[in-house]
């Protein structure tokens, strides 16, 4: 199964640059349906409001972190099925690990390249 | 009795020495203290100044980026329909030739994600700095204890206005308030008969 190209993807991230990053990415990605959060809180809010297919979250952010959004992702039943992809400048052992037990689809270290988020997308989406 | 009473008062006596000379080290330590503290508001507002300052300068390459990058797909699409009317006329050198250019054009798409992509770095160097800027906090409240602990704030007037922080510190405000916009210094070019 390959990446619905219509799907909406979410990227959050406390930095407009690496939000505006991710999108221009995305686009010439051929995913041109991206919204943007600032943070967790936000993002949750926009999750519930309306259908997402894919979510690309930073770490570090205030009023909610990016692991706090992810686990309030898995523990809901609406949204748990959301692939959610982790781009972080936290490259600690710790970090990967805590991601993969809070259940994350991939996870990415900043900084990075366009053919690494295709790739990482390319393996959530296989 | 007598002699218990005169060896405790000696020792009392060693005792208050002793505080009395570490309240005057501490004193002497005090004073460049008290003044490195009073620079680190300072010193962490400047911190925060480079945040906006490289974020205003990446968003601004971003944004002529994604214009050279919109302009060119723009180009590709014509360049295509272009090679399919040549075709279509049997005119495959020519065809070629435009085909080759879309190719051209391909890889520099490439090279503009490229520059995106390494525009991350504004977002590193700000997290860096904001943890910096903690940091300086945090060393700054606990300066402010040790003032109001042990008063020294009195005797750091004189420390204050010397250093090489304070120094660079007086120039980086000052290059906050005297830092000339474009349009003002081509104001005063031409009033100096600068065409």
């Amino acid at each position: 199964m390959s990446a619905d190209p219509n799907m909406k993807i979410l990227v959050v991230d406390d930095m407009s640059t690496m939000r505006r990053i991710v999108k221009n990415i995305m686009k010439q990605l051929g995913f041109a349906n991206v919204e943007e959060a600032e943070n967790g809180q936000e993002a949750l809010d926009k999750l519930n409001a309306d259908a997402f297919g894919f979510v690309i979250s930073d770490w570090n952010m205030p009023v909610m972190t990016g692991i706090q959004l992810l686990r309030a992702i898995r523990a809901d039943e609406k949204l748990k099925a959301i692939p959610v992809l982790m781009v972080t400048a936290e490259a600690q052992k710790e970090n990967l690990i805590e991601a993969i037990q809070a259940g994350v689809s991939n996870y990415i270290v900043k900084p990075f390249t366009a053919e690494v988020l295709q790739e990482k997308m390319n393996k959530i989406f296989k | 009795m007598l002699n218990a009473n005169v060896r405790l008062y000696d020792e009392l006596g060693e005792l208050a020495r002793y505080l009395d000379t570490a309240m005057r080290k501490m004193a002497e330590v005090g004073a460049p203290l008290v003044a490195n503290n009073a620079q680190l508001p300072q010193a962490t507002a400047h911190l925060l100044d480079l945040n906006t300052m490289t974020e205003k300068g990446t968003l601004e390459v971003m944004r002529l980026t994604e214009i050279i990058q919109d302009n060119r797909a723009r180009a590709a699409k014509e360049l295509s329909t272009a090679v399919s009317v040549l075709e279509a006329v049997d005119c495959r050198t020519l065809a070629a030739c435009l085909g080759k250019t879309a190719q051209d054009l391909a890889q520099d798409d490439k090279h503009l994600m490229d520059i995106m992509t390494a525009l991350s770095f504004q977002d590193l160097v700000a997290q860096r700095v904001k943890k910096l800027v903690t940091i300086i906090e945090d060393v700054h409240r606990k300066l402010v204890e040790l003032v109001v602990v042990f008063g020294l704030k009195q005797e750091c007037t004189a420390a204050e206005t010397q250093g090489k922080a304070h120094e660079m510190l007086k120039q980086l405000e000052a290059s906050k308030a005297t830092a000339m916009k474009q349009e003002l210094a081509d104001e005063l070019l031409s009033e100096f008969g600068f065409k």
